[in-house]
């Protein structure tokens, strides 16, 4: 009976939208790296975390006025907030229990309501003992009051600090990729401070020096000897002892000296990867993401268009000359070896990425990138240099949107020289945009003050601007070619494409955006 | 028939080579690679092979007296610089079109001699940027430039004692009449640089004037005959 009720109930939600509205901006709010708003979010709590210890710190030795325990139960309630929410969106439950359900109905039994319990206290156990998550019940603690004891784990809130910095989370990866080197000098160094400690306590233990009174202080003055610190309230009084802090302080700096280089090397063989994580980051914040596969001649001069155009794009190269390149222009970057799927994965459907440029010149490796973006996401647009006349026909098979012959294309624009230089000069002005005269296009949406207008009516005319075509719903199979200026009336969906200087059409566009109601 | 040559049967040059097959044009080709020069003859074309040591080789291939056009397009940059160089001390006025790598390489090849550069990965790299950032106008552009339509872009030089003649382009209507788009013209009063219509400056035309228009082709041979 509860079990159908429970099953009803997750049914009841799944169906529900303002539920999962809810849930998604909780995890937008909670867990999603590429959200907009969870940015703010983490800094708030931060400094939540911050005032609170300050206030609680302070508050050790002076007397506060109760207004700051207002502030201390209303920091706390968030937290607490914060912790439930987690807990709540750490998955969906509701699918588990459809899912469970419907096994049972295939296999004609009953939901049992043992069985559901095991499911949802399965799931929420992970979460509950998740380190973030204990973390976060460690920094609940402290306020409540009657446990003073519970105020050490104030450290903890201060712990809650580090879920928000990325950087730090891949510090101690790195570091803990030198598991092995650390774990040598722990143990290296263990074995030195026991050691001098019982020389020193065998020698100077038995009365020989007086503030060496137990097996204890001798570990101190080891570890305060070995570390350098060396404060200097236990002194070694015999000569075995003196000789013993020889090689104690000469062995101390070099363990430190050996786990400074760990730290370093390890940090500086991974540099790389943290950068590269970093822009992958970066990459991963942008909409509508150009990805641009090869930095060689033909992407160099492609990127340096889309710098001046101001659009969003990442450079994916194998050499790291070609990479060094991308780094010193500012681009965004990623070293890979693009016939890697991970290296596209990561990339290319991770983001919100519509239009790819795969312009290597080998064109087998153009292929496998072709086909590994088209065979997962084939709305994805791909544009893709051919570098043989023979494999266009593939490129075509694969199903490019576009692919480029450049030799071809140049070709055609060189030919034109011989017999219409005057004709060259004209497509080459617009076509390497030498000019302040450009092609531009102009689409018509649904209420634009254009609709229904004619070309002069706007001032296209007297502007200089001519309209070359009319694209009818954006195909180029159905065009009109040189549109009258007065009986041509716009409609909305059309492409007009025009020549003109660039600041009028830019001045027309503009005049149509803000007439747009 | 105009004499064509052509340096360097790279991927640009095949290109280049396979666009200039008719009775119109003697092209000769010339590699220094004698690997390119047998794929060259294995396409169908005349294609020798020299080492560039010396200018004799181009006195051979007629620059000098007859070739109206040299196309540079080697794949070794310092070698079409070479070539450039010392065809046009021996030829004033020889079209030389040199192709360059890099964008920098420009103004050194101008100084060279060329009267226009090229560069395929720059073309390339534009045609996919216009595709990225102006998809309608790249589609227009394709119906211009595509051998097998209708439309097509043209250059018209007015012909002596042509009724365009004397005429001021901002009160013609005949461009309307025959459907063409006018683009831009090559005023000789104002030296021989190309104008925009654009740009929106009234010009006289004159004879020996070149326009550039667009439009059916038909059209445009129709035009032809009536300005004559």
């Amino acid at each position: 009976m509860l079990a159908k009720l429970i099953v009803s109930f997750a049914y009841l939600l799944d169906s529900s939208k303002s539920y999962k509205r809810v849930k998604s901006f909780a995890y937008d709010l909670l867990e999603n790296e590429k959200s907009k708003i969870k940015p703010y979010f983490d800094a708030f709590i931060i400094f939540l975390v911050i005032l609170t210890v300050s206030i609680l710190i302070y508050d050790i030795a002076h007397h506060l006025s109760y207004h700051f325990e207002i502030i201390e139960n209303v920091a706390v309630s968030i937290f607490i907030l914060e912790w439930l929410g987690r807990f709540w969106i750490h998955d969906d439950l509701r699918y588990l229990i459809i899912k469970y359900h419907e096994e049972q109905l295939e296999l004609k039994k009953r939901p049992k309501f043992i069985d559901i319990i095991k499911i949802i206290f399965r799931q929420k156990m992970k979460y509950i003992f998740s380190p973030m998550s204990i973390i976060d019940l460690l920094a609940i603690l402290p306020t409540y009051r009657p446990l003073r004891i519970l105020r050490v784990f104030l450290i903890f809130r201060l712990l809650k600090i580090f879920r928000y910095t990325k950087n730090i989370n891949i510090f101690f990866k790195i570091l803990s990729e030198k598991k092995f080197e650390f774990n040598f000098l722990f143990v290296i160094g263990i074995f030195a401070v026991f050691m001098s400690a019982t020389i020193m306590y065998v020698f100077e233990g038995i009365g020989n020096n007086p503030n060496i009174k137990s097996y204890i202080d001798a570990i101190y003055w080891s570890i305060i000897t070995i570390s350098t610190v060396g404060y200097g309230d236990i002194t070694p009084v015999t000569l075995t002892g003196k000789i013993l802090t020889f090689f104690l302080v000469a062995g101390g700096f070099g363990i430190l000296v050996l786990a400074t280089s760990i730290v370093t090397n390890a940090l500086s063989d991974k540099i790389e990867v943290v950068r590269e994580n970093q822009l992958l980051s970066k990459a991963s914040k942008l909409s509508e993401l150009i990805v641009v596969f090869g930095f060689g001649r033909m992407g160099m001069a492609l990127c340096s268009e889309l710098h001046l155009d101001k659009k969003n794009f990442i450079v994916v190269d194998n050499s790291d000359e070609s990479i060094e390149k991308a780094k010193e222009l500012g681009y965004l970057y990623m070293k890979a070896d693009a016939a890697d799927y991970v290296a596209i994965n990561n990339i290319v459907f991770r983001n919100d990425v519509k239009k790819v440029v795969i312009t290597t010149e080998n064109d087998a490796l153009n292929l496998s990138i072709l086909l590994t973006i088209k065979a997962e996401k084939s709305d994805i647009e791909v544009i893709v240099r051919a570098n043989n006349d023979e494999n266009r026909k593939k490129f075509k098979i694969a199903k490019a949107d576009f692919i480029i012959f450049p030799y071809e294309t140049v070709a055609e624009v060189a030919v034109e020289y011989i017999g219409n230089a005057v004709k060259f000069d004209a497509i080459e002005n617009i076509i390497l945009r030498k000019s302040d005269i450009t092609l531009d296009e102009i689409h018509i949406f649904d209420g634009s003050s254009m609709v229904g207008k004619s070309i002069s009516e706007i001032g296209l005319n007297k502007m200089s601007i001519t309209t070359l075509a009319i694209l009818k719903n954006g195909s180029s199979r159905n065009f009109i070619f040189n549109p009258d200026c007065n009986e041509y009336k716009f409609e909305v969906n059309d492409d007009v494409v025009v020549i003109g200087n660039k600041e009028n059409i830019n001045t027309v566009k503009k005049s149509i955006t803000r007439q747009f109601t | 028939m105009m004499r064509i040559v052509l340096f360097g049967y790279s991927k640009t040059g095949r290109e280049i080579a396979k666009l200039l097959v008719g009775a119109e044009y003697d092209l000769q080709i010339i590699d220094e690679n004698p690997l390119q020069v047998a794929k060259a003859n294995e396409d169908g074309f005349f294609a020798r092979h020299s080492e560039f040591r010396d200018d004799s080789m181009l006195e051979d291939v007629g620059i000098g007296r007859d070739v109206e056009v040299l196309f540079c397009t080697s794949t070794n940059d310092s070698l079409n610089l070479f070539i450039t160089l010392s065809a046009r001390s021996m030829d004033k006025k020889l079209k030389i079109l040199t192709l360059i790598y890099k964008k920098e390489d420009e103004k050194k090849m101008l100084l060279a001699g060329a009267n226009r550069t090229i560069s395929p990965y720059n073309v390339g790299a534009l045609k996919a940027f216009r595709i990225i950032d102006k998809p309608k106008v790249s589609e227009v552009l394709n119906l211009f430039t595509l051998q097998s339509n209708k439309l097509s872009m043209n250059e018209i030089e007015i012909p002596k004692g042509s009724i365009l003649d004397g005429a001021y382009f901002n009160d013609l209507t005949i461009f309307r009449e025959y459907n063409l788009i006018f683009l831009g013209i090559l005023d000789r009063e104002l030296g021989d640089k190309f104008i925009f219509y654009a740009e929106g400056i009234n010009h006289k035309i004159d004879e020996n004037d070149v326009l550039i228009i667009l439009g059916s082709k038909s059209n445009i041979k129709k035009f032809k005959k009536a300005i004559a």
